[in-house]
């Protein structure tokens, strides 16, 4: 069981430090592979995953929802839309795009905010 | 469009600092990992110390209703897409008042103290691979999500609702 005392004052969730974190978790995983079926189910674990352990080391209490989608590029369109419902001050949102030659990758960060 | 397999979740243990505080009152939140065969699983957690020993945490009077939300989406999804084709422009409105309108009905649900968020994707019938995963983290005993799939013969759409309760 991991413990962890929760030391920061300011609820505001800092979407450029999301955006970098999660820019090097897609790199680190997708970096310069070609898109392959078998490997796109631990791919998607991957990137999802170590954006949530990145983001956790930041230290604020949020509870986190990490979506990611990766797709074959193959000409055929794809739209993403999300609607939240929640507090603006404390909460937010932070939405990555990341594309090679094979293949596109969107993944969307959500940050809820826990008021102890 | 699902989730990883189980026990694929092993990334985020071993990073935080270890006590032996396990008695001062804490807030549970586990990663929580949804299967190809949507089966949920606990895949790893992380304990929060409330900085004010007296607090109690009681949890939500009414659970998130993932059945009702369930049959939500697929009114939705089904009455706006049913005899539609894939086009890029409207295509990219439809999922905005998609998602808008999923909020709006879940929220005259009027769960109390449950915040919500909405994701929805719509994409063309093109014969290409995707794969859609997601990871919360977040307090399984309160937190959970909706998720639905439409498809006709030239588009495909995936809603999920992910209701977070308010602690």
């Amino acid at each position: 069981m991991e413990e962890f005392h929760p030391h920061n004052d300011e609820m505001i969730f800092n979407a450029d430090e999301a955006h970098n974190i999660v820019k090097e978790c897609i790199e680190n995983v997708l970096g310069k592979a070609d898109y392959n079926h078998n490997k796109v189910n631990q791919w998607t674990a991957a990137i999802v995953e170590q954006s949530l352990t990145h983001l956790v080391k930041l230290g604020k209490t949020y509870k986190y929802i990490v979506t990611c989608a990766v797709m074959q590029r193959s000409g055929a369109g794809l739209h993403t839309a999300s609607s939240c419902f929640w507090d603006t001050t404390t909460d937010g949102t932070c939405t990555v795009r990341w594309e090679n030659r094979t293949m596109n990758c969107i993944v969307n960060v959500f940050a809820v905010a826990i008021i102890l | 469009c699902a989730g990883a397999p189980r026990g694929a979740g092993r990334g985020i243990e071993g990073w935080a600092k270890k006590g032996s505080l396990s008695q001062k009152p804490a807030l549970l939140l586990e990663l929580c990992a949804v299967s190809q065969h949507g089966d949920r699983s606990r895949v790893a957690s992380l304990r929060l110390f409330l900085p004010k020993p007296g607090l109690c945490l009681a949890g939500p009077a009414r659970r998130f209703p993932v059945a009702a939300v369930e049959e939500i989406l697929r009114d939705v999804l089904g009455s706006a897409l049913r005899e539609r084709r894939y086009e890029p422009g409207p295509c990219l409105e439809a999922a905005k008042d998609i998602a808008e309108v999923i909020k709006a009905r879940v929220k005259a649900l009027a769960v109390p103290r449950y915040k919500i968020v909405v994701v929805a994707h719509i994409g063309q019938l093109g014969g290409q691979s995707l794969q859609i995963s997601s990871r919360c983290l977040w307090d399984p005993k309160s937190d959970t999500f909706s998720s639905c799939v439409f498809k006709n013969t030239s588009l495909f759409a995936v809603a999920n609702v992910y209701g977070v309760y308010f602690e």
